[in-house]
């Protein structure tokens, strides 16, 4: 049977800065069709159902919607022409009930005008419910639902809406396994009706369990589409690898000490389960895993920013008491947050404040050196090669990776024993990139612990010793950095 | 790209310019004040007399000192609306610890006490329970006005020919002994905010408080602190008003959590905190105070007064709004010669 695409793309093209996060990139969705999109972190699974539901327009490159060419396609025309995009938590309005949040905006109207007619809005959201086969209670409050009720509430709402297309981001990375197979048995019931569903998983098993064709995309470029049975998860997960050298940062080897830091089974229930693993000096120890595997949780633990439930930390063979970020400054550990703007800058301050922050803080009594903390900023402008105008610039009107050297610079001035970089270079642009880089060696080579934790693969190869893998929030492996191959790591972080 | 290197080694030490003049809200307000203060003396001559000029600052010293305890509580990103009631309490008990014979000394520490433990109350419960410090002060002013009724059966208490020496003593017989301390405050508060530890937490949590826990600060720590200091500057400030006054009642002071956060405001420190500085709210004040003298002089009906100062509220908002869309402007080709180099 010859069925018509619903939806076509031809070779779409996005640039954010001198970034091209997707690079001519065609795609297509038959209708009853899952077709699935794999790809790492940052390959540009995000951009293209970004563009296709109107979230983002692409620089170049051409959209038909049912074989009918489109341009500018805004997020309320693609819900018009029937797409409709599921996202992780988005859209629902938790203090309303499951039938209200779909019918939103949209309410049925009973005799009298402005009335809204409860028991019919009800009555159809029933309606599709039981045809689904779904387990969704229609009279609750949204916010009492858990995270795969509110996947199903979307899904409804997409149908009464009349969705051709259902692009579904990471529909089960919240839920548990039961969940999971529910969710699936939609997801296949959905495509029976001959609704076309572009579907991103981490988890390469589900994409053979329910897929037909899967578009593997690798630094914003697609590497083909292929028919899910001409496929193995081994070829999928060498598609999505094997990049150029020139993504690697070559850096100099650096000697290799004693251990300094030693964390022993280090537990928050729920989140980090019994964590083992030491750092010597000069070593840099990578930790890599999905996003949710726990990386942050444990070392907002290591930094005291959270509570261990057990488990207990030494450095250079003592025990550390950590109850407060403050204390684990004291005893020489440093954390470079992920997230720059939340919990790294005081926005509307300036340069020297910023910089000086920490030293004033954790090192310095009751009254402020200010001729003493402009010649420090002085120092880490100079050496980092800060780019401003004045110091008394405020950190706010920098740019990313000129924020980020100001954020690193803090903990620079006075010497740590321990580094915790979070993603250190996320949202930082090449030149900035590689200048970051080369201060964490800088820093191994000074005999320093680093601890590195980085969703970039070629980053984490790069620069780690070892690499140790999160899994649910277990260390599941600590693998020796030499001749491993991007392959083998997707295989340890996704545990296949 | 080597070029741009050198550029960037030949700038060694970057200068740290005081901001400009004409970015700081404290020179419109100096403007605004010059102005109002030409237009009513061309008008009444009586307003440049001495007595006249010594009035207003008498009038604004209570209001000032509030107003410094203030700025600080709203940098840490916290407010208390609880201060009128936080004053009447603090004064009435003042007042009758004089009537009651027990010393001048014992009464003002006892009332200043009081006032810190007060503003700390508010500060603890909303830390306690995570909820806006907006609220639990709301629900503190009924705490503070019952106690107040309370201990004095609703009555007046007066303390007349008693405690008169913060009130009336004049400084070389013309500058009132109020006023100085509410330049002390101002003073005192300039310094801790600038120079000390405590005021570079404040600011930090104000601006961004997850940011200022991972680099070592104790939240908690400094948000109570800014609220104790609050109390302290309350209860300076009862002390003065009990003097001048020379009685007390429950409803003392009350209106002046909106008349300070106003002064705070109009001086250009943000309700959202980690930003603002002292020479605002001073000259915030000061604007109130000539403001409020000049209608009098004027003979504008007093109704019309109220009016006058909700609408400097709102016009103090339009020019920070508008003063930072001109800093918007000179970001624009900086950063774009970044991405240049």
């Amino acid at each position: 049977m010859q069925r018509n695409p619903i939806v076509e793309m031809e070779k779409a093209t996005k640039i954010y800065g001198n970034h091209r996060a997707l690079n001519d990139v065609s795609f297509e969705l038959l209708p009853g069709e899952v077709h699935c999109l794999v790809g790492e972190n940052g390959a540009g699974k995000s951009t293209l159902i970004k563009i296709l539901s109107g979230a983002i327009s692409p620089e170049a490159g051409l959209i038909k919607i049912d074989g009918k060419r489109v341009e500018g396609l805004t997020p309320r025309q693609s819900i018009e022409m029937g797409i409709s995009t599921i996202y992780q938590d988005a859209e629902l309005v938790d203090s309303l009930t499951v039938s209200d949040n779909v019918y939103l905006g949209d309410e049925l109207t009973g005799r009298l005008p402005f009335v809204v007619d409860t028991k019919r809005q009800t009555d159809k959201v029933n309606e599709i419910i039981e045809a689904l086969k779904m387990h969704l209670p229609t009279n609750v409050l949204v916010e009492e639902l858990s995270a795969s009720q509110k996947q199903m509430l979307q899904i409804v709402k997409a149908l009464y809406r009349d969705a051709k297309v259902l692009i579904m981001d990471e529909p089960t990375s919240s839920l548990g396994m039961d969940e999971t197979k529910a969710l699936m048995d939609i997801v296949r019931n959905l495509r029976d009706r001959g609704i076309g569903i572009v579907y991103i998983s981490h988890y390469l098993e589900e994409i053979f369990e329910i897929g037909d064709r899967v578009t593997v995309l690798k630094d914003g470029r697609s590497m083909r589409t292929f028919p899910i049975e001409n496929i193995t998860v081994e070829e999928i997960i060498r598609k999505m690898v094997g990049r150029d050298a020139s993504l690697f940062y070559r850096r100099k080897k650096v000697d290799i000490g004693d251990v300094a830091l030693e964390v022993k089974n280090i537990s928050s229930w729920g989140v980090v389960d019994s964590v083992t693993f030491s750092v010597k000096r000069g070593e840099v120890f990578g930790i890599g895993g999905l996003v949710g595997s726990g990386r942050s949780e444990l070392v907002n633990i290591l930094f005291g920013a959270d509570r261990a439930d057990e488990g207990e930390i030494l450095l250079n063979g003592k025990k550390l008491k950590i109850k407060s970020p403050h204390d684990a400054v004291r005893h020489g550990i440093a954390l470079i947050t992920e997230d720059r703007k939340k919990l790294g800058m005081l926005g509307g301050r300036d340069i020297v404040e910023n910089t000086a922050l920490v030293h004033s803080e954790n090192f310095k009594g009751f009254l402020l050196d200010r001729k003493e903390e402009e010649t420090l900023t002085d120092d880490i402008v100079n050496k980092l090669s800060v780019a401003a105008q004045d110091k008394s610039q405020k950190i706010e009107e920098l740019s990313g990776g000129n924020q980020q050297k100001v954020i690193i610079g803090r903990w620079l001035i006075d010497d740590s024993d321990v580094y915790i970089f979070d993603e250190p270079t996320k949202g930082v642009d090449i030149g900035a990139r590689e200048q970051i880089y080369e201060l964490i060696i800088e820093l191994a080579e000074r005999g320093k612990c680093i601890i590195m934790i980085s969703s970039d693969m070629p980053e984490l190869l790069s620069m780690s010793d070892r690499i140790g893998v999160m899994r649910n929030g277990r260390l599941v492996d600590i693998v020796q950095n030499k001749d491993i191959e991007e392959e083998d790591m997707i295989k340890r972080f996704i545990g296949v | 790209m080597s070029k741009d290197d050198t550029n960037v080694q030949k700038r060694r030490i970057l200068s740290r310019k005081r901001s400009s003049i004409l970015k700081s809200q404290w020179f419109y307000l100096l403007i605004a004040e010059v102005t109002i203060a030409i237009i009513t003396g061309l008008v009444n001559p009586r307003f440049f007399t001495t007595s006249n000029v010594m009035n207003i600052l008498e009038q604004i010293a209570v209001l000032g000192i509030v107003s410094s305890g203030m700025t600080l509580l709203i940098i840490s990103g916290e407010i208390d609306i609880s201060v009128g009631a936080n004053i009447g309490l603090s004064s009435v008990v003042m007042a009758m610890m004089i009537k009651g014979g027990y010393g001048y000394l014992l009464a003002v520490l006892v009332g200043i006490a009081l006032a810190v433990l007060n503003s700390l109350l508010v500060g603890i419960t909303a830390r306690a329970f995570k909820a806006p410090s907006f609220i639990t002060s709301l629900a503190f002013i009924s705490v503070f006005q019952g106690v107040a009724l309370a201990i004095t059966k609703g009555s007046f208490q007066t303390i007349y020919g008693q405690f008169e020496f913060i009130g009336t003593f004049r400084l070389w017989q013309i500058v009132p002994l109020s006023f100085l301390i509410s330049i002390a405050a101002y003073i005192v508060m300039h310094f801790m905010l600038s120079y000390t530890k405590l005021g570079r937490r404040t600011y930090a949590v104000g601006s961004n408080p997850s940011a200022a826990f991972l680099s070592g600060i104790s939240v908690n720590k400094a948000k109570l602190t800014a609220f104790a200091l609050n109390g302290l500057f309350i209860g300076v400030a009862s002390m003065v008003l009990l003097s001048r006054i020379g009685a007390a009642q429950p409803s003392t002071g009350s209106g002046t959590e909106l008349k300070a956060i106003g002064a705070v405001v109009i001086g250009g420190t943000p309700l959202a905190g980690g930003k603002g500085r002292i020479i605002g709210t001073f000259f915030g004040v000061l604007l109130m105070g000539i403001i409020s003298n000049s209608l009098n002089m004027l003979r504008v009906n007093p109704y019309f007064q109220t009016v006058t100062f909700g609408v400097l509220i709102i016009a103090s908002l339009a020019v920070s709004v508008l003063s930072s869309y001109k800093k918007k402007e000179k970001i624009k080709p900086q950063s774009v010669r970044e991405e240049n180099s």
